[in-house]
């Protein structure tokens, strides 16, 4: 059993017996009764009802449920509704209202002074009807009824009528009728009466006809028509529910003719006939007679035979073929199946009826009227006469051409009044025309003789003004010109009188004349004032007389104004096309002239700096442009590596395409730019020493600054061309094993923080590259190439970063072309950089050829260098502390070729800022200076460090060469960018 | 797209600019139309009814700042501010701003400057300092066009440049002639570039091709746009004469051209979707035209 209880699964808790609560609750009260509790605290009693359950929370006991049951009514009382606010499940704001704060009477008292309608106004009963409502629910409370409890709503509806029924009801209006015509209600009784006798005429005649072969269908439906009586009828409006009263003992819904429906007929005859005659024929007559308004009358409703039909009544869903169709084709017309109903019935009429004649005419013709014939060439939509802003004139057909008025007084009156009516507006013509009422001779107004005439007159006016004002706006003349007849401008200006009058511009020029027409008076118009300048014509044709006569020509044209001949016969030999093109050019030619003449007005005060004017651009163009046949233009594209910023890519949604590599170098550094960009540095390099020889004899040639490597290596000795030879190879393994320096050039730079580990790290790095340079070599001599085992410039590079000692061991003769000078300051930090170098460490590699190729195989890192190394070089050139700045160079050159593209130019523009400042105040002094902080800094740094800064060097050094040696106006950024162009200069 | 499906007919004119109105551009979903003027003003119009919705001023200190925002959330950027409160100001060119469009997301402003450089802005960040500068450019940068992963810039030294993101490369192709304006084509492949020869180019963007050459108009001292129907079926330019036209693509015949304006069309924008556009002049009005 026990085993079977720890399966079970018990769920919510149970509940406690009812005795032991009691007892406990008892056993409480009792204790109390008895006094017991009397001995505690006053403070630590409890008020307990009879029940024993705690009575007084809150604030009487000072706990927490503050309010619950005494205050605010609420579990939460008043402590604020809790902030929920998740992610997914945002709070909702809640729209507060008004009601929201107002207690329940207040709130009534508002909805009190809400809007409704009164009762005296309710037509629909809506308020009024619950008012009575809540009327009677009043009275319900008051006074007890037979229902116990508040009877439903929908059920108890007191009765109101609201005014509009009152008023109809007052008016005749009895409930259940429809609202009508009084004169319907009138005629009412006098149709009734009609029928009746009707009726009673062709009762006989119908019966038999329906007696012997009336479709069987129809009668069916007929017959719930029937007992649609008059009286019935007569109330439209309200529903008839009891159309059809059931008359025989059969349960509900019981038919007892279904499959019998022959007998149906007899039963009906039999109950017809004890209703009363001629309650069958009236049905009949229904169809027969006045049906042919119901043509299309729902089967089986219940239209009274004289009411008007409505649209309401109106079968939609009928077929062709009603029971009055049938009705029809049993009267033996059976070909007349789709005809107009109206006809139909009336050719019923003539066979269905006897009594009744057709009638020779009938007054009752439906008149038909056949739609408009549409012209063939209509075209449905509008078009237009003129350009758009005229076209609600021109488009406007007029008033009718009328002849003037025989009295010629008149006629001049109705001109005049019309001109000034064109003028001032319709305001003159009202003001006129009650003016002079009285007078006959301005009846014309009021639509008296002449009229007509008047109103053509008025719109001729009113179109040439419209023209007038169009041509001033076209013509940008000023505002006091528009009293002139456009003849009177026209001779004023010189121009040759239009062809056309205004007139007949609204009627007959076809849409595309009239803007051809618009654009030759814009072109016409241009500014006279040009035309008085215009003699001093340039000619820009001199060459070809012909065309320098035709753009004369043109010039005259343009500038004497007057509509251009379209028809240009002095060139006709020319094509269209040709035509066109010399045009263009002379309209340019023109235009350079006359920009030539006012250019700076024009450009200052109408477009404002909007034009390119950059370094005469535009002008010298334009006077060039006329004869010089565009060339064809080929496009070159280039491609160069393009780093974009890491924050870029991440807002574009893309991965950064340089995401963990080192800072590339600015531009141009793809493999192909690399290969180039290196010979150029070893060149410069290069340059460098024929430089520095040169500093010290300053007569040497100067060689070509930044050329081809072939010509400087023509000009330089023997070595720089094995130098040349050299240094491919090394360009070509440096492609295959950049990766390599690559990641030697990453994993230093997180170390170069500038203690002895760094030193260490170096020595480490520098000794890989000696192995690789090891293997370097010997691949090149696999290959054919050779490296060399001793090199001109590298050898210097490598001096200058190798210790002294082999400084002074690699004894190269281009080293030895160094002024006394130069090695003198070039040796005091050498001694410094040594001792630093020894103290860090020992294993300082002893190969300055290997370093020196292994640091040129990452030369893309050594262009990067120069920058930052330029940086430094600013900061390192002052004055005393440069030798114990040598250190920081490096380091700051290292990061700095770390850093981003942007932090980078950012450096270099301030460095640019600086230079300048630089070079204007201290000169070549300070030049010195710099050149030998740099060559120190370049001896302790690593060797990509010198290689970029002797590039720089030797550039200047040719400047200021070229230039005088006194100023020093360096700027790297410039230097870059000739270096680039020079490039590109190549490349093309 | 048959020519007679071209929008040559004016519908409406806006007017509001004081003095010469420098570019009108549609927003992406075609229902609104911002333009900005030599008054320093930006506006907004309804070019369907020929409304002005609104006018944002304060921009540009030397007027020659032109915004033509690629605008493609109009709603949220500009609408939704409601106020039209300058909502982020970046300054750093050192000349005037000759153009400037927002990315894909809005997230980048990117301006081509006088100053020869393209400068990408962030614009979720508050900081006010160019998140990438791009000065390999030797000229005055006219106009910028961007892509999901590229920056496309047009420069008066001829060349127009592309900097692809993803490959971290540029490609400048070199026109030979000042580049005004450049537009991409709705399929992304080609740009057209309106050089100041009067001639507008079309480019292949991938193999840098000259395509195509339109010429007819009028195009020497001005920057003038061109783009392309929303069909790529016709390429259309404006021309300092007032007029404008509507070249096919294909065999760059003038197919027609309209008398729009009575002085120079500095700017045309075509509906991303119906037949519509919107041209702006130096004269002060802007004009929609419709078929």
């Amino acid at each position: 059993m026990d085993s079977d209880e720890e399966d079970f699964v018990f769920y919510g808790t149970p509940i406690a017996r009812e005795d032991d609560v009691n007892t406990s609750r008892k056993k409480k009260s009792v204790a109390e009764a008895s006094g017991q509790l009397r001995t505690l605290a006053p403070w630590k009693q409890e008020v307990r009802d009879e029940e024993g359950r705690r009575r007084f929370h809150g604030a009487f006991s000072g706990g927490f449920s503050a309010g619950y049951y005494n205050t605010v009514g609420s579990k939460e009382g008043w402590t604020p509704q809790t902030f929920v606010s998740s992610r997914k499940n945002r709070a909702e704001v809640k729209q507060q209202d008004i009601l929201n704060f107002l207690d329940e009477d207040e709130r009534a008292e508002l909805e009190g002074q809400s809007l409704g309608t009164s009762s005296q106004f309710d037509t629909f009963g809506f308020t009024a009807a619950d008012h009575a409502r809540k009327h009677a629910e009043k009275e319900h409370q008051k006074r007890p009824s037979a229902i116990p409890g508040p009877v439903p709503d929908e059920l108890v509806l007191p009765a109101t009528d609201s005014i509009g029924v009152k008023l109809l009801l007052k008016m005749g209006w009895r409930r259940g009728r429809s609202i009508k015509d009084s004169h319907t209600d009138v005629a009412y009784d006098a149709r009734r009466e009609a029928r009746k006798a009707f009726l009673a005429f062709s009762t006989n005649d119908a019966k038999t006809q329906l007696a012997d072969s009336e479709p069987i269908h129809d009668k069916s439906e007929n017959f719930t028509e029937q007992p649609a009586s008059d009286d019935v009828q007569s109330s439209q409006n309200t529903p008839v529910y009891v159309l059809n009263p059931k008359q025989d003992l059969h349960g509900l819904g019981f038919d007892p003719f279904k499959h019998a429906p022959e007998f149906r007929e007899k039963k009906r005859s039999r109950v017809s006939d004890n209703r009363g005659p001629g309650n069958k024929s009236a049905l009949l007559m229904n169809n027969s007679l006045f049906g042919f308004k119901s043509g299309k009358a729902a089967p089986g409703f219940g239209i009274g035979a004289l009411e008007d039909f409505d649209a309401e009544d109106e079968d939609v869903y009928a077929s062709g073929y009603d029971f009055e169709e049938t009705y029809a084709e049993d009267i033996d017309e059976p070909t007349k199946l789709i005809m107009d109903s109206k006809q139909k019935s009336v050719q019923k009429e003539a066979g269905a009826l006897s009594g009744f004649r057709l009638a020779s005419n009938s007054d009752y013709q439906l008149e038909r009227f056949d739609p408009p014939v549409v012209p063939k060439d209509f075209v449905p939509h509008h078009k237009f006469l003129g350009p758009p802003e005229t076209s609600y004139k021109l488009g406007d057909p007029g008033p009718p051409e009328v002849p003037p008025p025989q009295d010629n007084n008149l006629k001049l009156l109705i001109d005049g009044v019309a001109t000034l009516v064109a003028r001032c507006g319709k305001l003159f013509e009202d003001l006129s025309r009650e003016k002079n009422q009285s007078n006959p001779l301005f009846s014309f107004l009021v639509g008296g003789n002449g009229h007509e005439y008047y109103t053509r007159k008025l719109w001729e006016e009113q179109q040439k003004r419209g023209d007038q004002t169009k041509l001033q706006l076209d013509g940008k003349l000023s505002p006091r010109t528009q009293k002139m007849t456009a003849e009177s401008r026209g001779k004023i200006l010189g121009e040759r009188p239009l062809e056309r009058s205004s007139k007949d511009l609204s009627t007959s020029i076809p849409s595309t004349d009239a803007i051809h027409l618009q654009y030759n008076l814009s072109d016409t118009f241009t500014d006279p004032s040009s035309y008085s300048e215009m003699p001093v014509v340039a000619k820009p044709f001199i060459h070809d007389t012909a065309k320098q006569e035709r753009f004369e020509q043109f010039l005259k044209d343009k500038y004497q104004g007057g509509l251009r001949s379209t028809d240009s016969g002095r060139a006709s030999h020319m094509s269209e096309a040709a035509r066109a093109l010399e045009r263009l050019d002379f309209e340019a030619a023109a235009e350079a002239i006359k920009k030539g003449k006012w250019s700076k007005e024009i450009s200052t005060s109408l477009t404002g700096g909007m034009e390119f004017t950059s370094g005469g651009f535009v002008q010298a163009k334009d006077t060039q442009a006329q004869d010089a046949i565009p060339k064809e233009v080929h496009v070159k594209r280039t491609e160069y590596q393009w780093r974009p910023s890491p924050i870029l890519c991440k807002r574009f949604d893309l991965i950064d395409p340089y995401m963990g590599k080192p800072a590339p170098a600015p531009r141009s550094k793809s493999k192909i730019e690399t290969l180039i960009f290196t010979s150029d540095s070893v060149k410069a390099t290069k340059e460098e020493e024929t430089i520095i020889v040169k500093r010290d004899s300053y007569q040497m040639p100067q060689p070509e600054a930044q050329g081809i490597s072939k010509d400087a290596a023509d000009n330089e000795s023997g070595g720089e061309v094995e130098v040349e030879n050299v240094e491919r190879p090394v360009d070509l393994y440096k492609a295959i094993f950049s990766d390599d320096s690559d990641d030697e050039e990453d994993t230093s730079i997180p170390n170069e923080v500038g203690n002895p580990e760094k030193k260490a790290e170096a020595a480490n790095t520098t000794l890989n590259r000696l192995i690789a340079g090891d293997f370097l070599e010997s691949l090149g001599k696999e290959l054919g190439l050779e490296v060399p085992p001793e090199l001109s410039s590298s050898t210097n590079k490598a001096m200058n970063s190798a210790p002294p000692k082999e400084t002074a061991s690699a004894n190269s003769r281009i080293y030895s072309t160094y002024s006394v000078e130069d090695s003198s300051t070039l040796n005091v930090p050498h001694g410094r950089e040594i001792v630093q170098d020894r103290s860090s460490e020992k294993r300082e590699p002893v190969n300055g050829n290997l370093i020196g190729n292994s640091a040129r195989s990452n030369s893309t890192y050594a262009e990067t260098a120069s920058l930052g190394n330029q940086v430094d070089k600013n900061i390192s050139e002052k004055g005393p502390l440069q030798d114990r700045k040598f250190k920081t160079p490096s380091r700051r050159h290292r990061s700095s070729s770390s850093s981003s593209e942007d932090e980078r130019s950012r450096k270099r523009s301030r460095r640019r800022r600086h230079r300048h400042s630089d070079s204007d105040s201290d000169s070549s002094s300070d030049h010195q200076d710099r050149y030998h902080s740099r060559s120190k800094g370049k001896k302790k740094g690593s060797s990509r460090e010198k290689s970029s800064s002797s590039r720089s060097h030797s550039k200047h050094h040719k400047r200021r060469s070229r230039d005088s040696p006194s100023r020093y106006d360096y700027s790297p950024e410039k230097e870059r960018t000739e270096t680039k162009r020079d490039k590109h200069k190549r490349r093309d | 797209m048959s020519v007679s499906d071209l929008p040559k007919k004016e519908v409406n004119v806006l007017k509001g600019h004081e003095g010469a109105v420098l570019a009108a551009r549609f927003n992406k979903d075609g229902n609104y139309c911002l333009s900005c003027g030599k008054d320093r003003t930006i506006r907004l119009w309804n070019p369907h009814r020929g409304i002005h919705i609104k006018t944002y001023k304060s921009h540009g200190r030397e007027g020659q700042l032109q915004i033509m925002f690629r605008w493609w959330r109009q709603t949220n950027l500009l609408l939704g501010c409601g106020i039209g409160r300058v909502i982020r100001k970046f300054r750093g060119h050192d000349g005037g701003v000759n153009a400037v469009k927002f990315n894909e997301y809005a997230s980048v402003v990117v301006s081509a400057g006088y100053d020869q450089s393209l400068r990408a802005w962030d614009c979720r960040s508050q900081s006010t300092e160019p998140i990438q500068i791009i000065d390999s450019f030797t000229d005055s940068v006219m106009s910028v066009c961007l892509t999901k992963t590229e920056i496309i810039g047009g420069s008066v030294d001829g060349t127009v440049r592309t900097f692809d993101i993803r490959m971290g490369r540029e490609l400048s192709d070199d026109l030979g002639q000042p580049v005004n304006c450049i537009s991409m084509s709705n399929d992304g492949n080609c740009i057209l570039a309106s050089c100041l020869d009067s001639t507008i180019r079309l480019l292949d963007r991938s193999s840098a091709e000259l395509l195509q050459e339109y010429k007819g108009h009028t195009c020497k001292s001005y920057k003038l746009d061109c783009c392309l129907t929303n069909t790529d079926a016709h390429v259309i330019g404006g021309s300092e004469d007032g007029s404008i036209f509507f070249w096919d693509l294909v065999d760059a015949s003038v197919v027609s051209s309209i008398r729009a304006h009575s002085s120079v069309v500095t700017s045309v924008s075509y509906h991303p979707k119906d037949n519509c556009m919107v041209s702006s002049s130096v004269d002060g009005t802007i004009k929609v035209w419709k078929t």
